[in-house]
């Protein structure tokens, strides 16, 4: 099963506000390293058409790999508001 | 003006998973209905600007447990008092059985002038229990309401029909069953959802209310409750973005979906 | 601002144990989780150590919805295309009262929410605290959207990120060396099955850890957890480790190869995917657990660094409980003599330290700079199981002496100046 099929068992409360966001310009800049890209177990981060870096939050397990991984402080990330993000049935 | 509204908890629709295509509903969590909480702010903004109101919120479920959440909710959300009809009976009822329950609730309650009720539940969306309830006490329904004013010697109404806004007025008491638009509902507060467990709830059983369980029976059963199983197309669409959407419109259209 | 006697920042174990105690206290304590439930939001691998906490809230732990207790530990230590497996069953952890027990935490969290609810405290869910509230040096409260609350203790028990104080200077900010990413898989399969596949009677459970391999030398490991009808299968791998690591592997991947392995196969065969999850695990130890308290605050759980791996065991729920237990005492010891201030709470850390939830932390100080060492999850696994394979081997040609095997084994792998002062090293261990 591939990564996006086990997201789909997750239940998301999907914001319209989003929770992550990348200082392109850091990011693009500064690391030369993109450790979200690899560290993330939701395999969120992907390198769109343009070469920036792009993060589809709204599957996020919200545990904080990619901030903590991030060197160059490229990630503004908080939690999702109350009654949104993932909520694990079993944890 | 008393304000008596009408509040159902639901399953979490959202946090239900199927197994052998049948639902899993152990250990969902509990939801108070989304349109349930536009009639409690109908109710609060009626409250307000009437003044020497009240609002009393209203449930049935099978346990206490069940509607804790949501009883904390609309009473944190600014509900005056909160009266809880539980009996284990409760738990295998149907639309009827319920309007008939809460229909003797408000007998019992005495005193109101409007009765508010969100146009259907989150979960089935039937829409039947407040008219049932109308009917049952002999007053007058309006459905679909969009704006409620009170005035003169009873309510104007507008209605929300799907090409046009209808405008109604009735005498109380009444009962009126709201959309959506007619409001955003508040968000409670830390400290208001603190103190809603010291505002007065009232709880009762069916004898309490002089009915017989098989009263409030449901005359349906179910005989199986399964999730529709589709067989996917598997049809996978190669090249650029551009390719990928012209294979897709041409993919639609021969499906039939596209060009009706 | 409208104020309570405590504000508890978050609702997982560390958190409701806390309140649990201050609401039996009769206290009054509002906690604020902002999952749709407690435990909404909350992972672990799947064990919770009972021994050491089952005297603090006796009552408790008669009704509390565990899995299965573990009645049967393995180790396998995985070499790349040979691996050893180390099974111990035994009759202490076979018979009640059971040293731990495999649990789920959505169901282990909620109903201790439950329990706090019965002794009158109050569980707010849905809510996000989005600020500590600081005046000088002293936590006065909590802001939560559009509500400022006063509180004369904040506990907080914000969990592994403290995202919320670090940003007040109560802590430092997570780094990648102190810390582990954690992910699993729920595999559903029939209770019977899962005790037919582990050797279990019934109700009782496994607990299997696997070194090596299956990080692909990375600092970590995998674990499986038996579940009532479920199983638990993830990984724990170091944040720096992944990052260190020459060849960098996506890190969802490791777990899909880890149940493609021949001996994993098997074991989660028929198994329905249920849920996928991931957490940050705190690994930093002793020397990166913060100030514990301070005026109008303490520290508990996950957001104080409170957990151990020490490689066989892995423990961070049971100090969670403990220090939310602490917490609570020091908390009403406090608000009875009037005196919230740093000296008021200064007991919380002194229960602490003499409580194994400092003491385990401070025996096991050296774990994490040890656990740095890569040959640890690549070399060793890979000696082990090389060794025991040359003594299982018959081959075309005249075999040699037991002892030579061994002997010549040992020399190779073990006897080496390199290798002999890392196993002195772990000596510290």
């Amino acid at each position: 099963m591939n990564i996006e099929a086990k997201l789909g068992l997750d239940v998301f409360k999907i914001d319209k506000e989003r929770h992550i966001t990348i200082d392109v310009e850091v990011c693009n800049r500064v690391c030369t390293d993109k450790a979200c890209l690899y560290v993330c177990p939701a395999h969120l981060y992907e390198i769109d058409d343009q070469g920036n870096n792009t993060v589809n939050f709204e599957g996020c397990l919200e545990c904080g790999t990619c901030l903590i991984s991030c060197d160059h402080r490229a990630l503004e990330w908080h939690y999702p508001r109350g009654e949104y993000g993932v909520q694990y049935r079993m944890g | 003006m008393d304000i008596v509204v009408s509040v159902k908890t639901n399953l979490d629709l959202q946090m239900i998973r199927i197994k052998n295509r049948e639902p899993v509903l152990e250990a969902i969590p509990y939801k108070t209905g989304d349109l349930d909480k536009n009639a409690v702010e109908a109710a609060l903004q009626l409250r307000d600007a009437v003044g020497d109101s009240k609002v009393i919120a209203l449930t049935v479920a099978e346990s206490n447990r069940k509607v804790r959440e949501t009883i904390k909710e609309v009473l944190a959300m600014g509900a005056d008092e909160a009266v809880l009809i539980v009996d284990p009976a409760l738990e295998s009822t149907d639309q009827a059985g319920v309007a008939r329950t809460l229909a003797a609730a408000l007998q019992k309650i005495g005193s109101y002038d409007l009765v508010l009720f969100g146009e259907g539940s989150s979960d089935d969306y039937s829409g039947q229990v407040g008219p049932r309830v109308a009917e049952l006490l002999g007053v007058p329904q309006i459905g679909y309401a969009r704006k409620i004013t009170a005035g003169g010697a009873g309510v104007l109404v507008e209605r929300s029909m799907d090409e046009f806004i209808e405008t109604l007025e009735a005498p109380l008491p009444a009962v009126l069953t709201v959309v959506s638009e007619i409001n955003e509902p508040r968000i409670p507060s830390l400290m208001n959802i603190m103190k809603a467990g010291k505002k007065p709830t009232e709880e009762w059983s069916l004898a309490d209310l002089g009915l017989d369980p098989a009263a409030v029976a449901s005359s349906c059963e179910t005989l199986s409750n399964l999730a529709e199983e589709q067989d996917r197309k598997h049809v996978m669409l190669e090249g650029g973005a551009v390719d990928q959407a012209a294979g897709l419109v041409n993919a639609l259209l021969k499906e039939g979906i596209l060009g009706r | 601002m409208e104020k309570v006697d405590c504000i508890i920042v978050g609702g997982g174990l560390a958190g409701l144990s806390a309140a649990y105690g201050l609401a039996s206290e009769g206290l009054e304590v509002m906690v604020v989780e902002r999952g749709d439930y407690s435990g909404a939001k909350n992972v672990t691998g799947g064990r919770l150590y009972l021994s050491p906490i089952r005297d603090i809230y006796p009552e408790l732990w008669e009704s509390a919805p565990f899995e299965r207790p573990v009645t049967r530990e393995l180790v396998t230590l995985m070499g790349d295309g040979a691996s050893t497996t180390l099974e111990l069953a035994s009759d202490c952890f076979a018979t009640a009262p059971y040293q731990s027990y495999t649990v789920l935490r959505a169901r282990l969290d909620q109903w201790l929410a439950d329990q706090v609810m019965e002794k009158g405290g109050m569980v707010i869910t849905k809510n996000r605290v989005d600020e500590i509230l600081v005046e000088g040096s002293k936590v006065i409260g909590i802001r939560a959207g559009a509500d400022d609350i006063g509180a004369d203790v904040t506990i907080i028990a914000e969990g592994v990120l403290g995202l919320l104080s670090s940003k007040v200077g109560l802590r430092e900010e997570p780094l990648a060396r102190d810390h582990a990413l954690g992910y699993k898989e729920i595999l559903e399969l029939p209770s019977s099955v899962i005790q037919d596949r582990w050797h279990l009677n019934e109700g009782e459970g496994a607990a299997h850890l696997f070194m090596g391999e299956v990080t692909k030398g990375m600092m970590g490991g995998g674990f499986l957890y038996t579940n009532k009808d479920s199983i638990s299968l993830g990984i724990v791998v170091g944040m720096s480790a992944m990052r260190e690591r020459k060849e960098k592997i996506e890190s969802h991947t490791l777990l899909d190869a880890f149940k493609e392995l021949p001996q994993i196969r098997p074991l989660v065969e028929g198994g329905t995917l249920v849920e996928y999850s991931a957490h940050a695990i705190p690994e930093g130890g002793i020397a990166k657990v913060p100030k514990l308290f301070g005026d109008g605050y303490l520290m508990v759980g996950d957001a104080a660094g409170l957990a151990l791996n020490a490689l066989l065991t892995v423990r961070g729920m049971d100090f969670a409980i403990a220090s939310g237990f602490y917490a609570a005492r020091a908390v009403a010891d406090a608000k009875s003599r009037g005196d919230c201030s740093a000296a008021g709470l200064a007991q919380y850390e002194q229960s602490l330290r003499s409580s194994f939830v400092l003491k385990d932390l401070e025996t096991a100080k050296d774990i994490p700079h040890i656990m740095e060492n890569p040959r640890l999850f690549t070399h060793y696994p890979q000696a082990v199981s090389g060794l025991l394979e040359k003594l299982y081997t018959i081959g075309p040609h005249p075999s040699q002496k037991l002892s030579s095997t061994v002997i010549g084994g040992v020399r190779k792998d073990f006897m080496n100046a390199r290798t002999l002062k890392e196993l002195y090293a772990m000596r510290k261990i």
